[in-house]
């Protein structure tokens, strides 16, 4: 290319610090600034994004408070954004009135989930130790067949589980009144804790296999046994994987409706969960929308709370400069 | 404070063979050094000791107790680890304590120990800072502190020193030093820097190949080589060596004879033999008086130069046709280690002398030593 030669105008118009004074239409001249400072579609794409999110999230929260102040006899009159009355002792009746103790029902549920977080975080980090840290033969078809559980539909189960639980044994007599799990908290424990099982399994296993055999071998050293160092070294450095895996848990468990519902009679003193609860301000000649849906409000605030509190604790970065690698 | 022996131990991963019958005997209170190059089983051998992993045969003894089948926690093993592997959630106190708190030793007996540790490695007012927190130099000591708290009968090191700065490990290495000399323990550590190995043990096993290829002193090792790898493994620079064959008048190859009685010396005439000798027991042709029993002359060119202050070394090539290797020394090149204030230049030709006192003979075959001094 010889000196002489013009260069191209594209390289001149990109030398140049302002844009030619040209006569452009609103739009025009917004898509030019875009371009010419990129961060600000950037901002502006994540700002959009960001609260389209959350309106489609949080706007049916908004809603069912809009429902739960608004008195059962004026349900019709409830706006897009506005109550049709203001009445809030829904939110005592669900507890008092109509001789529904719903605290009851998010009490078992509460508890269910979290018996079966505990024994799920407990069997998984046994698993996850297994898969993630050891070599064995036959290591890849065992992991797929975890994986597999989890593919198949709870109703799979059902009618066996069913059946199951509804026999009496004679063995389980001294525990339980009759002899069978039915309409006891462990009949919704045992399947949903078997089937949500393999998710943790996998989160468990890519967290604790990136621990470092040396602190492994150290505190085997120092006077642990395997089973000792995975849960004093490896379970307190996996924290993040740890909670990520028992807040899915808790929350799946939580809100599980399929087994909570048929593995029990729907009495609350029978360990009938939640989802009951809400299900019986549904009544033979009248439908209470507005203790259902105070019912729902209070009865996600356990599970807003706990991922509250587990985010503060999972704090990633703990391992950084515990060992020079 | 316990000896520890291995007895026909062998390692298999798969067919993989990483250590082969290797017996070893470290006696009570005695600074042994496991050394050899990367892979060679050092760090198997171990493992093993400490029963993070199993021998696939034989055993191990701590004292006259078998071992073999007993998990790491019952060994009376203390072991300070080549990444540290300081615990990253605990600070300083808890790290050091960790195993005294395990043993369910009362308050105040771990608060006394963690203070004299902490005291031997220097740590004192550290106690509660957090790993992250702290330089390498401090995390090892508490790695150290953390294995002498216990008061083992045998510390295990696995490279402890081999993630630090070059002059911090020599302060490490001195520190070590003194600790043994404190502590009174069996000390049996894991390197493949012969330097470390050769400045602060008692004795050194050479490993290659997951063989055992020699155990004995470090200045045995360094003057008697049993075989031709410890003879290149241990000294820097290394050894020089010549491929020939012995002869009637001694040894003869492309670039160097040496005269000498075959017989009187084990040498077949017609014999591969290598020929080692070391760089500070060359001398130069008029500097032959230095030597205590000097050889015939040998005529080379100096290549390249090397001052290294308190010495020169000079690589010498001794025909016209050899190549300078990349690598090190190739056949036909000689190293030798000269005074400072010798007049010497690249491109010069020099005239040599070997010390025959320190001429080492090997059987090429065998790679045995036939002889450290040929007479």
């Amino acid at each position: 290319m010889s000196e002489s030669e013009p260069e191209h105008p594209d390289l001149a118009a990109q030398e140049r610090s302002e844009e030619p004074d040209l006569d452009r239409g609103i739009v025009e001249a917004w898509a030019a600034k875009m371009i010419s400072n990129p961060d600000r579609a950037y901002k502006a794409s994540f700002y959009v994004a960001t609260i389209f999110f959350l309106v489609t999230t949080l706007f049916p929260f908004y809603w069912l408070f809009m429902v739960a102040i608004t008195p059962s006899n004026s349900i019709g009159d409830v706006g897009v954004l506005t109550p049709g009355g203001f009445n809030p002792e829904a939110f005592i009746d669900i507890f008092v009135g109509f001789g529904i103790p719903f605290h009851r029902y998010i009490f078992n549920s509460f508890l269910i989930a979290t018996v079966s977080t505990v024994l799920v975080l407990f069997v998984a980090s046994l698993a996850g130790y297994v898969f993630g840290r050891l070599r064995f033969r036959g290591k890849t078809p065992l992991l797929l067949i975890v994986l597999v559980v989890s593919f198949f539909p709870p109703a799979a189960f059902f009618i066996p589980l069913n059946r199951l639980f509804n026999q009496n044994f004679d063995v389980l007599r001294p525990l339980l009144a009759d002899g069978s799990l039915f309409n006891t908290p462990f009949a919704i424990m045992i399947p949903v804790s078997a089937l949500y099982l393999p998710l943790s399994i996998f989160i468990l296993m890519t967290f604790y296999s990136q621990i470092p055999d040396g602190l492994e071998d150290a505190a085997r050293v120092e006077g642990t046994t395997r089973l000792g160092a995975l849960f004093r070294v490896i379970v307190p450095l996996s924290a993040p994987g740890v909670a990520t895996a028992g807040v899915l848990t808790f929350i799946t468990v939580y809100n599980e409706y399929f087994f909570s519902s048929l593995m029990t009679s729907g009495d609350p003193q029978k360990w009938a969960p939640m989802l009951e609860g809400i299900l019986a301000f549904r009544g033979q000649y009248e439908v209470l929308f507005n203790l259902m849906a105070a019912a729902s409000i209070v009865a996600v605030l356990p599970v807003a709370i706990l991922v509250i509190v587990a985010q503060e604790k999972i704090v990633s970065g703990l391992t950084a400069g515990a060992l020079k690698e | 404070m316990a000896s520890v022996t291995l007895d026909h131990i062998t390692k298999a991963y798969g067919n993989e063979i990483a250590v082969e019958d290797m017996n070893l005997e470290v006696r009570d209170s005695e600074f042994l050094t496991l050394v050899g190059p990367s892979g060679c089983g050092k760090s198997t051998t171990m493992q093993t000791i400490a029963g993070l992993t199993q021998p696939t045969e034989g055993s191990v003894y701590i004292g006259d107790r078998d071992v073999t089948n007993k998990p790491p926690k019952d060994r009376g093993i203390a072991m300070v680890f080549q990444n540290i592997a300081l615990f990253p959630h605990m600070d300083v106190y808890d790290n050091i304590s960790f195993g005294l708190r395990l043993r369910k030793y009362d308050q105040e007996e771990i608060e006394k120990r963690v203070d004299r540790a902490a005291e031997i490695v220097q740590l004192e007012g550290m106690m509660d800072r957090m790993p992250s927190e702290m330089s390498g130099g401090q995390r090892q000591r508490v790695a150290i502190a953390r294995a002498i708290v216990r008061e083992p009968d045998v510390f295990l090191m696995d490279e402890p020193l081999a993630n630090l700065d070059a002059e911090l490990r020599i302060h490490m290495r001195t520190q070590l030093q003194r600790l043994h000399r404190e502590l009174d323990t069996t000390i049996i550590y894991v390197t493949h820097d012969q330097a470390q190995a050769m400045t602060m043990s008692d004795r050194i096993a050479v490993i290659n190949n997951g063989n055992l290829q020699q155990v004995d002193p470090p200045l045995t090792c360094y003057n008697t080589p049993d075989n031709l790898f410890v003879a290149r493994f241990i000294g820097s620079p290394a050894m020089n060596f010549f491929h020939g064959e012995g002869a009637e008048d001694g040894f003869d190859s492309e670039y160097i004879q040496m005269e000498f009685d075959p017989d009187a010396n084990d040498v077949d005439v017609g014999q591969d033999i290598v020929l080692g000798i070391r760089p500070e027991d060359v001398y130069l042709e008029r500097n032959r008086s230095e030597a205590t029993r000097p050889s015939n002359t040998i005529t080379a060119k100096v290549d390249v130069l090397e001052p290294m202050g308190d010495e020169v070394f000079s690589y010498l090539v001794l025909g016209s046709d050899v190549e300078a290797s990349a690598e090190g020394r190739g056949e036909g090149q000689l190293l030798l280690s000269l005074d400072p204030q010798t007049p010497v230049e690249e491109g010069q030709e020099i005239e040599v002398v070997f010390d025959q006192d320190n001429v080492h003979l090997f059987d090429s075959a065998s790679e045995q030593a036939i002889t450290h001094r040929i007479v």
